[in-house]
């Protein structure tokens, strides 16, 4: 498991990113920047960058953050930690990750009832068609709903 | 503190729409719209002989898609600075044509990590999406044949990357020098802070782990290859961009 071509991000996604241009036309929120992290091979490494990348949101006063990954399966690993390292720190995390039927959680933890599944094909699977379950501007309005509802929610717990 | 929304910088993106791309004399692109590519210059790309046997450019036309493709390894806008660096000034875009690369070697392994597209084009790959083109873009073909074994290696695999790259490199010198009130399409992006709002961030985690699962940031270009870095050698660690700095093209996929 890793990249699929139903789910990788080309260099054109990029370019033309749904979830910037949501988040960042949202009146409501202050984007900050854009933290860019890698997914390494080894246990230990995808533990340090995960946490690495909350500390900086944390250092940041970030209100909330949201994440997305076009990756499933050892990637998985990576994700949950850096959605619990935000959490333990008190930052609201809403995410975007393909599941479909095929890639459920490797690995779980308290931190990801935020997370939104962006499969769009019928078999729920990889069906190797280029760009198929790429995140579209839907699921990008979901997941910053998301972000704003636990925002809101923490807020109302202080 | 005052709640004053702060502009931090701006970016202009200004597009040239192309309605039609050609074979001919020479690697040429026009305000009138039209893409010129000349075959024969590709074979300059002797300097990576060890690891590409040959590459081969086709021109899809829209609603062409009834043929056969090697796995898709990126699509790539073309797309250059016109004035000043990433993530503020003039960018120019091109809209209408985008570059595919796609690999195999010559024993017929695909270069894909995890699934590959190959397969006939119009079955494998799914139009309309913000990482694909349109029903109405023309599509460029840069179809790279890998020496033996080497369609899966990291090193070949970049040196595929920017095979491509230098090969874009010449429109992008060209589009540079379109007037900009030519552009079919005008946008006009601002870093802005936003004192008294909730103050979010956006986490991508990309690709880190070695050939066709990798990215690579701060090119010189737009999605350029040229004076990028590896997120690999990076170490993965987080890296922070501004949301101008990733629109305009700060991540070049390599996966």
């Amino acid at each position: 498991m890793g990249i699929g071509p139903s789910t990788k991000e080309t260099s054109l996604h990029h370019f033309r990113d749904p979830l910037l241009e949501v988040v960042s036309a949202d009146e409501e929120l202050d984007l900050m920047g854009i933290i860019i992290v890698g997914t390494p091979d080894g246990n230990e490494e995808k533990m340090l960058v995960g946490t690495r990348t909350a500390v900086w949101a944390e250092c940041m006063r970030a209100d909330g953050a949201i994440i997305s990954s076009d990756g499933w399966g050892n990637s998985d690993v990576d994700y949950t930690n850096t959605c619990e390292q935000l959490g333990i720190r008190g930052i609201p995390v809403s995410g975007l990750k393909f599941i479909g039927k095929v890639a459920g959680f490797v690995v779980t933890n308290d931190y990801l009832d935020g997370i939104i599944d962006i499969n769009k094909s019928a078999e729920g699977a990889e069906n190797n068609v280029l760009g198929e379950n790429n995140v579209t501007e839907l699921d990008c309005r979901k997941v910053t709903a998301m972000l704003k509802l636990k925002m809101r929610r923490a807020e109302e717990k202080e | 503190m005052s709640d004053k929304v702060k502009d931090l910088r701006r970016l202009v993106i200004k597009a040239y729409h192309m309605t039609e791309v050609v074979f001919g004399e020479e690697n040429k692109i026009e305000t009138n719209g039209t893409i010129t590519i000349d075959k024969s210059a590709i074979a300059g790309f002797n300097k990576f002989a060890d690891y590409i046997e040959k590459i081969d450019v086709q021109i899809i036309k829209p609603r062409e898609h009834d043929r056969y493709t090697n796995t898709m390894m990126d699509i790539i806008p073309i797309s250059t600075k016109v004035l000043g660096k990433l993530g503020e000034g003039i960018t120019h875009t091109v809209t209408g044509a985008y570059v595919i690369m796609t690999g195999v070697d010559v024993d017929g392994k695909q270069t894909h990590e995890f699934g590959s597209s190959e397969g006939t084009l119009k079955e494998q790959l799914y139009l309309n999406r913000r990482g694909t083109p349109g029903d109405d873009d023309y599509i460029i073909s840069f179809d790279i044949l890998f020496k033996s074994g080497m369609g899966q290696d990291r090193h070949a695999v970049t040196c595929a990357h920017t095979a491509c790259d230098h090969f874009i490199q010449v429109f992008r010198n060209q589009l540079k020098k379109f007037k900009g009130d030519l552009c079919t399409e005008r946008h006009e992006y601002h870093d802005v802070a936003k004192p008294g709002k909730k103050r979010v961030v956006i986490i991508k985690q990309v690709a880190g782990q070695g050939a066709m699962y990798d990215t690579h940031l701060f090119g010189k270009e737009p999605q350029g290859i040229e004076g990028g870095k590896s997120i690999i050698d990076l170490g993965n660690m987080p890296v922070i961009v501004t949301p101008n700095e990733y629109r305009d093209g700060i991540i070049r996929s390599m996966q």
